[in-house]
C-alpha cells in the first residue's frame, strides 16, 4: 500500500514539474484585462479576435462593497513593478468612479496610442473619460440611457393604456409618478419592486456633485427628493422594501410578479432581467419602454489603458473595434440587445421598420434610447460616487424598513463614510 | 561533591531542549510578535488612502484612540457599540455551546451508558466545524431570505402572514449568528471536554458511586472540579475566538451588520477601516483595544472559573 502511494505522490511531482515546464516554455504575450463582471468578457470572447501568441487573462473581482476598486488600485499602484506580462493592460470601470482613474496618471491619453476617432460616439462617453485637461483615457463600448420599463399588462390594468407614448404622457411628472403608485395600489400592484429602483432617476439630475470644494459631503436637493419620495411609496405600500439587485425585486419580473415599473438601460434586459425572459415562468413581450419622469442614465463599462501597459496597440485595437467597427457595434444591438456606442449604427437600427425587440413586444428599443442621449449630462461627479450612493441606500434601508428613525440611519451613513473616505468632512 | 563534579565535566542535555524548541519561539516572532508591535506602532500614525492618493504615515500620538472613542452626533460611541455587540453575540453563542457540550461529553464518556456507535455520534457532531464559515453563512442567509425555504414553509403553512424579513429583525440576525456559532463549535468542544473527563480516574468515579452519589453528585462533585483546568482552557480560547468573530456575520449581513450596524463585530469595524481607504492608524488603533478586551476577559475568566480549582490544590498539597 505504501508504495503505491509512494508512487502515485512521485507520479503527481513529476506531472507538477512538465506542466510548470510546458507553461513557461510558451513565451507568448500575456493580456490581462480587469473588470468586475463577465458582462464584456462574454462580448470580446464572441466579437474580438486575439492575435495568435495572446494569451488573455480575465482578473474578475464584484464590485460590491468597493472590493473591484479594492482589487484595481493594488494592481495600478504595483504597475511600474510588475513583469511585463503581470502588467494590468486594460480595465473596465464603470461611471459611478471612472473619475478615480481618468484623472490620475495611472491611466494614459489613448490617442497616443491610437484611438482617435470619437466621430460616433455620444459626446458624454468621452467626456467621462476625459481628465479636467480634456484628455481622453478611455472609451465606453455602450451608451447607457436609462427608461422606464414597465409591464404592458398591468399599465393597461392601471392606466387603460399600453403602448409607450401613451403611457409616457401619463408618467412623465414624478407628480404624475406619484398619483398613478396611488392608481397601482388600489388594483393591487406595486409601482416599483425595491425601495432604491428610483435612486438613479434622481441621483443623475442632482445639481451638486457628493463632496463640495472644501470636501464637505452635501447632500444634493435630489437626493433628498429621493428619500422624501421613498418614504412616502413605502409608507402607503406603493413599493417593496427590497434591495435593488436583491431576489425578491427580481422575482417581481415573473409572469407572476405585481410590479409594473423597473428603470434600467439597454444592458439590464439581459444582465437583470433573466426571470422575465424565462421561457416558462416569464413575460417576454409584456414589456415596453418611454423615458419616464425624468431623464438619466445608469451605468455603462468604459475600458481605459493603463499607463505602463505592454499591449498598448491591442488595446488601441480592442477599443477601436468596439466603438468604431461597424460589423461588432451591429451584432452588439443586434443580438446582445445592448444600445451600442456607435450613432451611425444605432441610427441604422432606429430608422429600420423591421427592427423592433421580441422582449419589448415588438418595440423599437433603439430608437427610444436614441432620442434619449440628447439629455445625457455628464456633470457633478466624484471620485467617491459608487460608495457613497451604495453606503446611503444601504444606511437607509435600516430606516425604510422600520428598524431606525431617519437620524439614526443617516448617522449609521456618516459612519460608514468615515471609515471609508476619511478624507470627507461629514456634517 | 560528586554532584558538583558532574556538571563541570558532565554533558548538558539541556540545549537540546532549547534546540527543539526554538522553531516555535522563531515563528513566534516572525509572524505573531512583530505583528502586533507593529499594529502598535501603526496604531499611532495618520496612514490611509484617499482614491489613488497615499496620504501619511504622519505620527499623531493617541489621536486614532480619541477619536475611536469620541461619540457621534447621536451621542453613541461607535466602538463600545461594537464591542457590546461582540460580547452579546459570544455570550449567545457560547453558553449553550459549553453546556451542550459538557451534557454530550459526560454522556459519551458515561461507562454505565456505554453508547453504541460513538465513533459516528462524534463525527456528526464535529461535521458543522468542518465547512467554512462563510459557506455555512451563505447558506444561512439563503435559507433565511425573504424568498428563501424557510419563509416559503412558514407562509404556505400558515404559521405566518407574510414573509418574515429575518435579516433586518435584531433578535433574529443576532440569533442565527449565535446559533449558527454554535453548530459550528460545539462538536470540537465537545472532543475537548471528553479528552478532559477520560483524563479523569475511573476509579474516582466508582469510588463516589459507591459511597452512594447519584449521577448529579457525581458530576457536579467530581466531573467538574476535576474537569476545571480544561474548560477554563475551552471557555478562554472560545472567547478570544469570540471577541475576533467575524466570517459569519460578515457574510450573513454582507458586511453591513443590519439592522442599525446591531450585528457589526468589532473586527467587522476594523474591516471598514482596512476596505477601501487602507486606514491602517484606524486599524491598527481597534486592534489595540481589542488586544487590550481580549487580554482583560482572559485574565478575569481565568481567574474566577480556576479559583476553586486552584484552592483545592492548594488545600491538597498542604495535606
Amino acid at each position: 500500500m505504501k508504495k503505491i502511494i509512494a508512487l502515485v505522490l512521485a507520479l503527481v511531482m513529476v506531472f507538477a514539474l512538465c506542466a510548470c515546464g510546458g507553461s513557461s516554455a510558451k513565451s507568448g504575450k500575456v493580456l490581462n484585462i480587469y473588470a468586475w463582471n463577465e458582462e464584456f468578457k462574454g462580448f470580446f470572447e464572441k466579437y474580438y479576435k486575439v492575435p495568435d501568441g495572446v494569451t488573455v487573462n480575465w482578473v474578475i473581482t464584484p464590485s460590491d462593497n468597493g472590493a473591484y476598486q479594492q482589487k484595481l488600485d493594488e494592481a495600478l499602484m504595483n504597475q511600474s513593478k510588475a513583469k511585463a506580462d503581470e502588467k494590468v493592460d486594460m480595465f473596465l470601470a464603470e461611471a459611478d468612479y471612472i473619475l478615480k482613474y481618468v484623472n490620475s496618471d495611472a491611466t494614459q491619453d489613448i490617442t497616443k496610442i491610437g484611438v482617435t476617432d470619437f466621430s460616433n460616439t455620444y459626446a458624454y462617453t468621452v467626456q467621462a473619460a476625459s481628465d479636467p485637461n480634456g484628455v481622453v483615457k478611455g472609451v465606453s463600448f455602450q451608451c447607457c440611457p436609462s427608461a422606464l420599463i414597465y409591464r404592458r399588462s398591468i399599465a393597461q390594468d392601471v392606466l387603460g393604456v399600453s403602448e409607450p407614448d401613451e403611457v409616457q404622457a401619463k408618467l412623465d411628472s414624478w407628480d404624475k409618478f406619484e398619483a398613478v403608485a396611488a392608481d397601482a395600489k388600489a388594483k393591487g400592484y406595486y409601482m416599483t419592486a425595491s425601495f432604491a429602483e428610483t435612486f438613479r432617476v434622481f441621483s443623475n439630475n442632482c445639481s451638486s456633485p457628493w463632496v463640495d470644494s472644501g470636501n464637505n459631503l452635501q447632500f444634493d436637493p435630489q437626493i433628498n427628493a429621493w428619500i422624501e419620495q421613498t418614504d412616502k411609496f413605502i409608507s402607503n405600500g406603493y413599493t417593496l422594501t427590497a434591495g435593488i439587485w436583491d431576489q425578491e425585486k427580481n422575482d417581481q419580473m415573473f409572469k407572476s410578479g405585481k410590479t409594473m415599473c423597473f428603470f434600467g438601460p439597454a444592458w439590464y434586459f439581459n444582465f437583470c432581467m433573466g426571470n422575465a425572459q424565462d421561457p416558462d415562468n416569464g413575460c417576454s413581450g409584456d414589456w415596453a419602454i418611454c423615458e419616464g419622469p425624468a431623464a438619466h442614465f445608469w451605468g455603462g463599462t468604459w475600458l481605459l489603458a493603463p499607463t505602463g501597459t505592454d499591449n498598448a496597440e491591442l488595446v488601441a485595437d480592442i477599443m477601436n473595434t468596439f466603438i468604431n467597427n461597424e460589423e461588432v457595434c451591429t451584432a452588439l444591438v443586434a443580438n446582445e440587445a445592448q444600445f451600442s456606442n456607435n450613432q451611425a449604427v444605432n441610427a441604422k437600427f432606429a430608422s429600420d421598420p423591421n427592427y423592433g425587440s421580441a422582449f419589448l413586444g415588438g418595440q423599437n428599443d433603439v430608437a427610444v434610447f436614441s432620442e434619449m442621449t440628447d439629455n445625457i449630462v455628464w456633470k457633478n461627479h466624484t471620485i467617491y460616487d459608487q460608495l457613497l450612493n451604495e453606503g446611503l441606500q444601504n444606511a437607509l434601508q435600516d430606516y425604510f424598513k422600520g428598524n431606525v428613525d431617519k437620524e439614526k440611519a443617516l448617522q449609521n451613513f456618516y459612519n460608514y463614510v468615515n471609515e471609508t473616505y476619511p478624507t470627507i468632512v461629514i456634517p | 561533591m560528586k554532584r558538583k563534579k558532574l556538571k563541570e565535566s558532565g554533558v548538558s542535555y539541556a540545549k537540546w531542549g532549547y534546540i527543539f524548541i526554538l522553531p516555535f519561539f522563531i515563528a513566534y516572532t516572525l509572524f505573531t510578535l512583530i505583528p502586533q508591535l507593529m499594529t502598535l506602532y501603526n496604531s499611532f500614525f495618520e496612514n490611509y488612502r484617499d482614491g489613488l492618493m497615499q496620504i501619511g504615515p504622519n505620527f499623531v500620538g493617541l489621536k486614532n484612540f480619541v477619536t475611536l472613542f469620541s461619540p457621534d452626533n447621536t451621542g453613541s460611541i461607535g466602538m463600545l457599540k461594537y464591542m457590546g455587540n461582540t460580547i452579546i453575540l459570544w455570550v449567545l453563542g457560547a453558553v449553550p455551546q459549553v453546556l451542550v457540550a459538557l451534557l454530550l461529553a459526560v454522556l459519551f464518556t458515561s461507562y454505565r451508558l456505554r453508547l453504541k456507535a460513538q465513533p459516528f455520534f462524534k463525527t456528526v457532531i464535529y461535521m458543522p466545524n468542518l465547512i467554512m464559515a462563510s459557506a455555512f453563512s451563505m447558506l444561512f442567509f439563503t435559507l433565511f431570505s425573504p424568498v428563501g425555504p424557510v419563509n416559503q414553509v412558514l407562509v404556505s403553512s400558515g404559521i405566518a402572514e407574510k414573509t418574515i424579513d429575518f435579516l433586518s429583525i435584531k433578535v433574529s440576525v443576532r440569533a442565527l449568528i449565535a446559533l449558527m456559532n454554535f453548530l459550528m463549535w460545539f462538536g470540537n468542544t465537545t472532543i475537548l471536554l471528553m479528552a478532559g473527563i477520560q483524563g479523569i480516574d475511573q476509579c474516582l468515579f466508582e469510588a463516589a458511586e459507591i459511597d452512594g452519589a447519584n449521577s448529579l453528585q457525581v458530576f457536579f462533585r467530581v466531573t467538574l472540579p476535576l474537569l476545571a483546568p480544561i474548560l477554563v482552557y475551552t471557555v478562554i480560547t472560545a472567547m478570544i475566538g469570540g471577541l475576533q468573530m467575524f466570517d459569519v456575520p460578515q457574510v450573513l449581513t454582507n458586511a453591513k451588520g443590519t439592522p442599525d450596524r446591531t450585528s457589526m463585530t468589532m473586527v467587522m469595524y476594523l474591516n471598514n477601516y482596512l476596505q477601501t481607504s487602507k486606514n491602517y492608524g484606524m486599524a491598527g488603533a481597534v486592534s489595540v483595544v481589542l488586544f487590550i478586551v481580549s487580554a482583560g476577559l482572559s485574565l478575569f475568566v481565568y481567574n474566577t472559573l480556576s479559583k476553586p480549582y486552584k484552592e483545592e490544590t492548594k488545600k491538597r498539597n498542604r495535606i
